[in-house]
Parts: C-alpha cells; structure tokens; sequence
C-alpha cells in the first residue's frame, strides 16, 4: 500500500514539475494554480507514504522517481532530447532503488 | 524562467550570492518540508501540517526568487540534493528512525542520480542541444 500511495505522490510531483515550468516563476495564474494543487496532492500522498517509509528513504524514492517521470514525460509529450546524459541519471536512479529494496532498507 | 529583464542589474558580488543564498534558504525549507510532512502523520498532527504547508509555500517561494538567476537544470539539482541528504541525515535525529550504512550507500546512489539528472537538464551544461530556442523551463 506504502508503494501505492508513493507512486500517486510521485505522479502529482512529475505534474508539479511540468506545471511549475509553465507556471514562468509563478507568473501565470492558471499554471501557478495547477502547480499548487498537484503539489498539495502530492505533498497529501507523500505522507500516507511515509506512515510506513523513513523519511529519508522515502522523500528520495518520491523526489528522485518524481525527476526520472518529468524527464521522460519531457521527452515523450514536451519534444525534450532524451541525451546519453538524462539516460544514464534515469539508469543510476533505478539502480540505487533496486539496490535500496533488494538490501531491504525501503 | 529564462525570461530576460529588460534592465539587467549590474554584477556585483551581492548580486551574485543573492540567488545562491535563496536556493540555499529553499533547501533548508525543502529539508523542513519533509521532515513535518512526515511529522504529520498522514495530515492527522493539526501543528505539524501546518508547518508542513507554511515551508512548502516558503520552499517554492525562494527556488522562484533563486530561479530567476540560476540555471533551472543546476538550481533544481542543487535544491534536490540539499532536501534528499537533508531528510535522510535529520530523520533520525527528529524521529524514530536508523540510518544504516547500507541505506545510507543506496541513498547516495538514487541521490546522486537524481542530482546527475537535474544536472543534464541544465542548458549551459549541455549547450549542444539541436534547437536553441527549446524552452528550458519546461524541465524540472
């Protein structure tokens, strides 16, 4: 169920990171808007998450998963290169996750 | 965010470590933000969620005032990093928490990448994208 609530949480904070940039440092209403409220989801199903996570282990799953979306859904939908670079971040994001679940310290 | 002034200040030292100092202040709030956020349990602590919801207003606040002088890509990674190793560091020092040396590896791993990756957004690190008009602002 902790993994459930972290992938919402994770979701609304890939939107937080789209809106935020639309939003134009809080300049555009609308997108500034957006930007709160899928942050306040997020912020809501980061906590139900970490009822059963350590907050350490759990803000890095949620921050770190959350930049891996944003820089796919860059590249899927916001026409972003999708470097070498990008990929290799996205590889050692996983990698550590994987790490962290099979050393049983998630 | 990449929006140009029309009267740019002039440099001075101040000017310089202005930024640097607000995405330090946003760090340190981002820290906060998700040590209360897991104070309040689920939002049911009233006193911790609303610290909770006062540092994350103050955490997007001051990552705005510092974005609009810093690179996007090397701000978030800045802001990200402080906020990750923060709330893995202070997290058993405000709660029942244990950070082992195994943790703290794979931590530094998934930290370390999403640092990695913020960084590779950055476009004065990676000036050599096909289109120069690309808005960077859009990466987070």
């Amino acid at each position: 169920m902790s993994w459930l609530y972290l992938g919402i949480a994770v979701l609304f904070e890939v939107a937080v990171g789209i809106l935020a940039g639309k939003a134009q440092g809080f300049t555009k209403l609308w997108w500034t808007i957006g930007t709160l409220v899928s942050g306040a989801i997020a912020t809501f199903f980061l906590s139900l998450a970490l009822l059963t996570f350590d907050v350490g282990v759990g803000y890095a799953l949620w921050t770190s998963l959350a930049g891996v979306g944003i820089v796919i859904v860059g590249a899927l939908f916001l026409s972003q290169r999708l470097t070498w670079k990008k990929l290799l971040g996205i590889l050692i994001v996983i990698a550590g996750v994987v790490g962290l679940n099979l050393a049983g310290a998630a | 965010m990449t929006t140009t002034t029309h009267t740019p200040p002039p440099v001075t030292a101040e000017k310089k470590t202005g930024p640097w100092l607000a995405l330090l202040v946003a760090g340190v709030f981002e820290v906060g933000y998700a040590l209360s956020v897991n104070g309040s349990k689920g939002f049911t602590n009233l006193v911790w969620s609303i610290v909770a919801i006062i540092f994350f207003l103050f955490t997007l606040f001051f990552l705005s005032v510092a974005l609009k002088k810093i690179d996007v890509g090397i701000g978030y990674a800045v802001w990200a990093g402080i906020g990750a190793v923060g709330a893995a560091l202070l997290g058993p020092v405000f709660f029942d928490e244990a950070l082992t040396l195994v943790k703290a590896f794979w931590l530094a791993v998934i930290i370390g990448g999403v640092v990695w990756l913020k960084l590779a957004d950055s476009a004065t690190l990676t000036p050599n994208t096909t289109d120069p008009t690309t808005p960077v602002d859009e990466q987070g």
